[in-house]
């Protein structure tokens, strides 16, 4: 579970001496396997034990005694992403078109060492469906391990703005 | 034009069938607001949300504000959200503490029990302002059952007692689960809205009828529903695995049953129990026979119910456990909300699980809820239609049958016999000018 919290605050432009923009394109690209509904390859981001939560509360402690948005283990993750093929899957008949973007990121920790990092970025999703847009915006943590050139995602973790607010219903990943 | 006579009530349910207005037409809207919302009991919310003297949320009754507080005498209160002077809600929040509660415009300042105990710049009150009639206006009558705190707005009417009536059976069922014989609401909650008329989502809670087709992207291949309790291996059986067009028929067994007030409630789903078994929840029925014995547990763990309807707006589900209440907003729109339940002295592993499956059906991004949201969306679109005045709600028509049991009337959960006695609650409110 330690895993999931996050550092109280970090100095202006985080960890200094590293690279951004590794990260900055594997978020860019992470957006874009779901903007192009590619679910399948967006689990395979995640490590076997990752973890995608949205709480449904600002500074949600944990994904365990307060409700939340999204709290998909990769085989909840698998579960939805079937739904999602399913024919008879009406909150996607017709689907809906996103748009992901990604950007001020910051490296909050990283153990170069281990291969491990901490990035925080903002993010803004639009989703369109059936004449209806709208927006999903707020900062997200990935806590992501080097992966040969590329990484993992052992958490991605989305604090959207509105979060505590009532939605009309969601049936794609942030 | 539309007056809300009793014969122009009367001219909008036929048997098996319900005029298109009554979803789509804002005068009818106005008058539910009034003569449902406004004379029965709704729920407003639970002890565990209001723990301390000074806890407070609020929420609202129909459309009227309402503030459940709870006062240094330890006794809670439903008070109206809005100023006795000019009328600002006086609470902004969903939820707080406040040793007293202060209006922000001119600072008018109240007890925790509703009494003014401060007016600012007193000496410019008229002659005879009398500080006692300046309450913040309470609610006529509250009711209490287990924790559930309702309110009514009238001070006559049915007695709380008469209109819980048998559904206490259906509120133990779920506290009863508790080794502490408690349940907390105080895990947060799910929201989302409808472009749709509320009863749209009345309806559903006790529709078994729906399942396979609209949730048929929640089943496997092998006709069953993803596992939606703790320790369960899989879940509902809902479509037959030999024939995927057909209902698996131990979801056509299902009952249905209803009593009065428009108030009901499905007969529980078929789980393999005896194979139910995890660590959180082995650990819970340990819990849980160490309070109650092991005869006692056994009754409490073999299920009853599988939704209930407390008529017009809060659902109890014993399946995932929640408390469900429908907030009508306007003709076509909705608010839902969604409390996650914990059982009192159960580990708290039991109760993360029922938490987490929680999101899984029944969170704004759900597996389930979202085909119905979709559902409630296009009736309403499909409503606008005016070729045909009526929607059909006539499945089981005269099939049903007194059950001694509940002292009930039941009927088979694939028919519509909850949704016409909603109706008939329906009819009995709106005709009561």
């Amino acid at each position: 579970m330690d895993g999931l919290k996050l550092p109280q605050s970090t100095a202006p432009g985080g960890v200094a001496g590293i690279d951004r923009e590794q990260f900055e394109l594997f978020l860019i690209h992470e957006g874009r396997l779901l903007d192009d509904r590619r679910f399948e390859e967006w689990m395979e981001l995640f490590t076997e034990d990752g973890l995608y939560w949205i709480p449904s509360t600002p500074n949600q402690a944990d994904p365990y005694k307060i409700a939340s948005l999204f709290f998909d283990d990769r085989e909840l993750m698998k579960t939805r992403i079937d739904r999602l093929r399913h024919p008879r899957i009406h909150i996607q008949t017709p689907p809906s078109r996103t748009n992901h973007m990604v950007s001020n990121v910051i490296v909050e920790e990283a153990d170069e060492a281990a291969g491990t990092y901490l990035v925080s970025s903002s993010m803004l999703m639009s989703e369109c469906r059936l004449d209806i847009q709208r927006h999903f915006t707020g900062r997200q943590f990935h806590r992501i391990e080097r992966a040969g050139d590329s990484f993992r995602i052992r958490l991605k973790r989305v604090h959207l703005i509105n979060c505590d607010s009532p939605f009309e219903a969601m049936a794609v990943p942030i | 034009m539309f007056d809300g006579t009793p014969d122009e009530i009367s001219r909008l349910i036929e048997p098996g069938r319900v005029h298109r207005r009554v979803y789509t037409d804002p005068a009818i809207f106005d008058l539910e607001m009034s003569r449902i919302f406004g004379r029965t009991w709704i729920f407003v919310g639970h002890d565990s949300q209001v723990v301390k003297p000074g806890d407070y949320i609020t929420t609202e009754i129909g459309r009227q504000p309402v503030i459940l507080i709870r006062h240094s005498d330890g006794n809670t209160h439903v008070l109206l959200n809005r100023c006795a002077h000019r009328g600002p809600k006086v609470c902004n929040e969903p939820c707080g503490h406040a040793k007293a509660l202060t209006c922000l415009y001119h600072g008018w300042t109240y007890d925790t029990d509703g009494t003014l105990i401060d007016v600012s710049m007193p000496e410019g009150t008229a002659k005879g302002f009398d500080k006692s009639q300046f309450s913040l206006a309470s609610v006529a009558r509250t009711g209490r059952y287990r924790g559930f705190i309702f309110a009514n707005l009238v001070k006559d009417g049915p007695s709380f007692d008469d209109f819980l009536g048998p559904m206490k059976a259906n509120i133990d069922d779920l506290v009863d689960r508790a080794p502490d014989g408690e349940i907390l609401l105080d895990a947060g909650m799910h929201r989302y809205f409808f472009r749709g008329n509320w009863k749209l989502q009345v309806e559903n809670v006790l529709d078994s009828y729906h399942v396979p087709y609209s949730h048929a992207s929640t089943v496997n291949k092998k006709g069953e529903q993803f596992s939606r309790r703790e320790g369960d291996k899989e879940g509902a059986k809902v479509i037959d695995d030999q024939n995927t067009d057909k209902t698996a028929d131990v979801w056509k067994g299902r009952r249905s049953f209803v009593v009065n007030f428009g108030h009901g409630w499905t007969s529980n789903t078929e789980l393999n129990e005896k194979g139910r078994s995890s660590p959180a929840y082995d650990a819970y029925k340990e819990a849980l026979a160490a309070k109650v014995g092991p005869e006692r547990m056994a009754e409490i763990l073999t299920p009853e119910f599988h939704n209930s309807l407390l008529y017009p707006n809060t659902s109890i589900m014993g399946l995932n456990i929640h408390i469900r209440v429908i907030r009508p907003v306007a003709v076509d729109l909705t608010e839902v909300m969604v409390y996650p339940v914990r059982l009192k002295g159960a580990p708290e592993s039991m109760n993360f699980g029922n938490i987490r499956l929680l999101n899984v059906t029944h969170s704004a991004a759900s597996f389930v809820q979202t085909d119905d949201l979709e559902s409630f969306r296009r009736t309403q679109a499909g409503l606008r239609s005016e070729q045909s005045d009526w929607i059909d709600i006539s499945r089981g028509l005269g099939e049903e049958k007194a059950d001694d049991h509940y002292n009930a009337t039941s009927e088979s959960a694939m028919h519509e016999m909850v949704i016409r006695a909603q109706y008939d609650a329906w009819r009995q409110y709106m005709c009561d000018a």
